[in-house]
Order: structure tokens, then C-alpha cells, then sequence
């Protein structure tokens, strides 16, 4: 659950982007390695470049991550909230992803799938289209 | 403060079998956009056909790009399309042909000024 000072920061917030990602670790069993893969490959398919354009500060982004996997439990969502390089990150974990099993041979590929919001505060009252 | 880039999305896609560099491109284009889900021209309360938008496209032979194809895959705006040089042909090792690869950008800008 939310903290109430988290409430009123989020008040006048607009999602800007949500970014998709999914990574595997194929033989590790680590659920740990196939979300931080997750993440980056959602974090590097686009470059929100507003930031430096409109000189708006990173620190005023703010970044829920999602990651979905068959065991949420073995997900070190500290680590995982270190890979995202800017705003104020937080990472949870759910049930979800995909195991790939092969009975006859006892592997297991896991697959993880994450989700990275971002948020802003409300930019409409400072900008308008020209012309 | 004029045409302002506010986003830029990336993609890869392939043609593995039949060199369709047109396909190569859309699968490219279409990784690129369903990567993400934007929603900059909310957060200024501009309306989504105020987006600018310009795709660039790299693959190893750009003449047998289709452009009118890519156009049609962007669900809303005018797309500005430009094929470069670039992306990557492997030569399949067994077989006569190659493996096409073709990388995209889609970049989205706003005519816009402050307030």
C-alpha cells in the first residue's frame, strides 16, 4: 500500500510511458537474471528525450516496475530497482512470466516479462503547440 | 523552441527466408512501437494528431523498401518515412540468399513553445 506522502506526490501525475520488456535466463534457474534482462530490454527500446529538451530534472520522474514471473518470491526486487538508471524507481513482483519445463531432461527456462511506468507531473499548464 | 523531440522508440525486425526488405521494415517499425505505449501528447494536453512523427529505417538495400507500406502501419498521424543504408545482411551458409535485418527509429516531436 501507498504511504500518504506518496498519495499527494502522485496527485497531478500523468504516465508519460509504459515501456514492455521480457528476458530469460535458459538454464540458470535465476529468476533474478531473467527480470534485470526484462527491464533492460524494456528501458532500451525508447529514449524519452523531453527531459533534456524541455529541461525537466529526472528526479521529478517517477517509476513503478512490474515483473511477472512464475515464482515471485525468488525476485531480488532491490537489485532489480538498481538497474534503472534514473527517477525515483520502485520494484514489485507478481506471478506471471513463463516456465518452459522439459520433463525428460529436467530443464527449466524461465521467462520474465516486466512493465516500467513512468510518471510526470502534469505539464499542460507550461507548454502549448505553436501557431 | 519550434519542432521538440520528445521521445525516440527503436525496433528490429527480420525477413529470414524471402529478402523482403518491405517486411524486414515493418517488423522493425511495428517492434518499435509496440515496445512502448505513449502517452507524451496527454501529458501537454495536445491532441495525438499534433505528433510529429518521423521513422527512420536502416536496411542493407533501401531502394526495395516500400515506404507506402510503412506508412500504413502507424495507426494515427502522418509519418514521415526515410530509408537509409544500414541494417545487416547475413549470408546463409548452406544455401544461396541471405538473412535481412532491418533496424528502426520512430521519433516523436512536437510543434511547440511555452505557455
Amino acid at each position: 500500500m501507498m504511504e500518504t506522502a506518496d498519495m499527494a506526490a502522485t496527485l497531478g501525475e500523468k504516465r508519460i510511458i509504459l515501456e514492455m520488456g521480457t528476458g530469460n535466463d535458459l538454464y540458470g534457474r535465476y529468476y533474478t537474471k531473467a527480470a534485470r534482462r526484462a527491464v533492460q530490454d524494456a528501458l532500451h527500446h525508447s529514449s524519452i528525450t523531453l527531459f533534456s529538451k524541455l529541461n525537466i530534472d529526472h528526479s521529478q520522474m517517477r517509476v513503478e516496475v512490474t515483473i511477472a514471473v512464475q515464482d515471485r518470491e525468488q525476485v531480488d526486487c532491490v537489485l532489480v530497482a538498481q538497474d534503472l538508471p534514473r527517477g525515483r524507481a520502485t520494484v514489485r513482483a507478481v506471478k506471471g512470466g513463463l516456465n518452459i519445463a522439459d520433463e525428460t531432461s529436467d530443464s527449466l527456462h524461465v521467462v520474465a516479462t516486466a512493465a516500467v511506468e513512468a510518471w510526470l507531473p502534469d505539464q499542460a499548464p507550461a507548454y502549448k503547440l505553436s501557431s | 523552441m519550434a519542432k521538440t523531440r520528445v521521445l525516440v522508440e527503436f525496433g528490429m525486425g527480420t525477413s529470414l527466408r524471402r529478402e523482403d526488405y518491405t517486411e524486414a521494415a515493418k517488423r522493425a517499425i511495428k517492434d518499435a512501437l509496440w515496445h512502448n505505449s505513449v502517452s507524451v501528447a496527454e501529458l501537454f494536453d495536445f491532441p495525438k494528431d499534433a505528433m510529429i512523427i518521423d521513422a527512420e529505417v536502416g536496411v542493407a538495400q533501401p531502394d526495395q523498401v516500400d515506404i507506402a507500406a510503412l506508412k500504413a502501419i502507424f495507426p494515427y498521424g502522418q509519418p514521415n518515412i526515410k530509408v537509409t543504408q544500414g541494417g545487416l545482411d547475413v549470408e546463409k551458409p548452406h544455401a544461396a540468399g541471405r538473412t535481412v535485418i532491418a533496424n528502426a527509429a520512430v521519433i516523436v516531436s512536437f510543434d511547440m513553445e511555452r505557455a
